[in-house]
């Protein structure tokens, strides 16, 4: 009992944390996938500028909650920017030109933030540090925020997706992006909307796991493998297979490491992906025929 | 998919051969040149996966690197015969290879470039964290190896030919792959896999094939590279190295083979004068790749193309 509550109890509580700020980043990465056809891979670096760009505004103006608001913004600017320069441009053309442009893209990210801030590791301090009494054990109140936040968060876009017609439009253009040209809707438009939406998702997740996490140049790479096997195993385009497949990679890799160094979890969890791809070839909640 | 003429090849091969003759040609330049070559043999043979079949592998590093850990093993136990270093190397990286092109080829598009850099990513943390291969450190100090008992692979000279002899068989092995009736169904693939389905081709095993040719020569590229540099540590493997592949196939120009040759040996050179001058490099190599997406998809040669097409020499 004693076990329960001091240990597997709160790594459970830390696995459902990071898996909610890990399914805001896999979610932007599954909707752009399934719109653009375009496997994002500065999606990472974009997390990791929302985390930087949480940096600039705290140095400014010395204010966390104005960072979450900022941060995202800026970061959906960047986004938005860099679709219609550079994405707009080739999505005619064979998809293996979008995951190396955005490979490029990457690099060109991660190494202008390091020339700009240096390649040294960083802190955001928790904007509150106390913790709360819970379940008979002491819980950080920021871990409890970010759980919170990441589930409303969550939850909005839920209703964003089954409740507005802005979220209908997106997801037909998910379906048949042509089909939806030819009823009248700019989908040029919804696309660099979408783009930097997912964007400025990925900077709330980077800034908000900031406190928890350390900031430096590489933490996008890290996280985006992780995303990566969330997408995969949640099924290809599955909005609601990526947030499963994000806590159950978030728990899975906090109770791992109860038992076993990091590099062992990096291996189980990968150990995991496998076996249900052997099993359920499409993921968790990939349909046959979507996105093939 | 023209042909070029086998003199003109020959030619080429005779020139490179004699590099290490002309004069106030050092020591420093046959190991670059080494590097270059083999950058350019490992990018040609990325380019029947991407340029031939339109698959986007992350995870070459991998084959590079568990070619290179193969030789390192045994060199370090005394094992100092090339040809059984390299034959080592083809079973561990064939045998890696069937398993990951096995899963990566199951579904089509987007997966085979995540499956390849996931695997390839575990291989790198197992090298990394495990003290058996040296860790972090790798396997340092290796002894030369020999052609056979008495004929070490010592001097920047030998190094050389020997990879010299490496691109020669890979570029032989990618020229009959990609002109064969097996390098036609490739190309089919790549221009629409459902038709190539219907027309009664085995999608997967053709993909398959093609990543297996592509790993084992990319692994066999891994296996000789310790025996110029005398180490073989994990940083081989990590997955910017298969970016910096990918990189070289696109600046040469894909589809092409020779393309990728010279993209990959301009990539070295590139990276070796400019990152000792800046730090910033790698922000230059992604802003040229990015450039080189929209503008120039065809890469270098693919620009000469162009300027034969607009003269109307070509026929398009």
């Amino acid at each position: 009992m004693d076990y329960l509550v001091a240990v597997l109890l709160p790594q459970l509580l830390h696995g459902l944390v990071f898996g909610a700020a890990l399914g805001l980043l896999a979610l932007g990465l599954t909707v752009i996938f399934g719109l653009l056809g375009v496997m994002n891979f500065a999606h990472g670096e974009l997390f990791m500028l929302g985390a930087y760009a949480g940096l600039g505004v705290i140095g400014a103006t010395g204010s966390f909650w104005l960072a979450l608001l900022a941060a995202p913004l800026l970061v959906g600017m960047v986004a938005a920017v860099t679709e219609i320069a550079t994405l707009r441009p080739i999505y005619h053309r064979e998809p293996l030109y979008g995951l190396i442009l955005t490979f490029g893209l990457a690099l060109v990210f991660r190494e202008g933030v390091r020339q700009l801030w240096g390649g040294d590791m960083r802190r955001i301090l928790p904007p509150f540090p106390g913790s709360t009494p819970l379940l008979g054990m002491l819980y950080p109140d920021y871990r409890l925020f970010l759980l919170a936040a990441s589930a409303v968060v969550l939850l909005a876009i839920w209703l964003f997706f089954t409740r507005t017609r802005a979220g209908i439009i997106v997801r037909a253009a998910v379906q048949d992006a042509e089909m939806l040209d030819g009823l009248g809707v700019n989908v040029r438009r919804v696309f660099t909307l979408t783009f930097a939406a997912s964007g400025a998702l990925a900077a709330l997740a980077g800034l908000l796991l900031a406190p928890v996490f350390t900031v430096y140049p590489q933490m996008g790479v890290e996280m985006i493998l992780l995303a990566f096997i969330v997408v995969i195993l949640g099924g290809m385009g599955s909005l609601g297979g990526s947030v499963a497949a994000a806590f159950i990679i978030g728990v899975a890799q906090s109770l791992f490491s109860l038992w076993m160094n990091p590099q062992r979890v990096a291996i189980a969890i990968f150990g995991i992906m496998i076996i249900v791809l052997i099993v359920r070839p499409r993921g968790l909640y990939g349909r046959e025929g979507v996105l093939e | 998919m023209s042909k070029p003429p086998t003199w003109r090849v020959a030619l080429v091969f005779a020139l490179l051969a004699a590099v290490p003759f002309v004069p106030g040609v050092s020591r420093y330049h046959l190991l670059l040149a080494f590097d270059a070559l083999l950058f350019g043999a490992i990018a040609m043979s990325l380019d029947l996966l991407i340029g031939y079949t339109g698959l986007v592998s992350f995870g070459h590093a991998a084959f590079y690197g568990l070619g290179a850990y193969a030789t390192a093993v045994l060199l370090e136990r005394g094992v100092l015969s090339v040809w059984a270093c390299l034959a080592f190397a083809l079973v561990v990286v064939g045998l890696y290879a069937l398993v990951v092109s096995y899963f990566a080829t199951a579904r089509r598009g987007i997966y085979f470039a995540l499956l390849t850099l996931i695997f390839a990513e575990v291989v790198y943390t197992f090298f990394r964290y495990t003290q058996t291969f040296g860790g972090s450190d790798g396997i340092q100090g290796l002894p030369d190896a020999s052609v056979w008992p008495g004929v070490l692979i010592d001097t920047p000279t030998r190094k050389y030919y020997l990879v010299l002899a490496y691109l020669l068989g890979a570029w032989v092995v990618c020229r009959r792959v990609v002109t064969s009736h097996f390098g036609r169904v490739l190309v089919a693939i790549r221009e629409n896999e459902d038709r190539a389905r219907f027309l009664g081709y085995n999608v997967q095993r053709y993909k398959m094939g093609a990543c297996m040719i592509s790993a084992l020569l990319t692994g066999l590229g891994g296996a000789i590279y310790p025996i110029r540099a005398a180490f073989a540590t994990p940083d081989l493997m990590v997955w910017t190295e298969s970016g910096e592949f990918i990189i070289s196939v696109m600046i040469g120009g894909l589809g092409t083979l020779v393309g990728p040759v010279i993209g990959g040996a301009f990539f070295t050179l590139l990276r070796d004068k400019v990152s000792s001058v800046v730090d910033w490099y790698f922000l230059v190599i992604g802003a040229v790749l990015v450039v080189i997406v929209l503008f120039m998809p065809r890469g270098l040669l693919g620009l000469r193309r162009l300027v034969r097409l607009r003269r109307g020499r070509l026929p398009a």
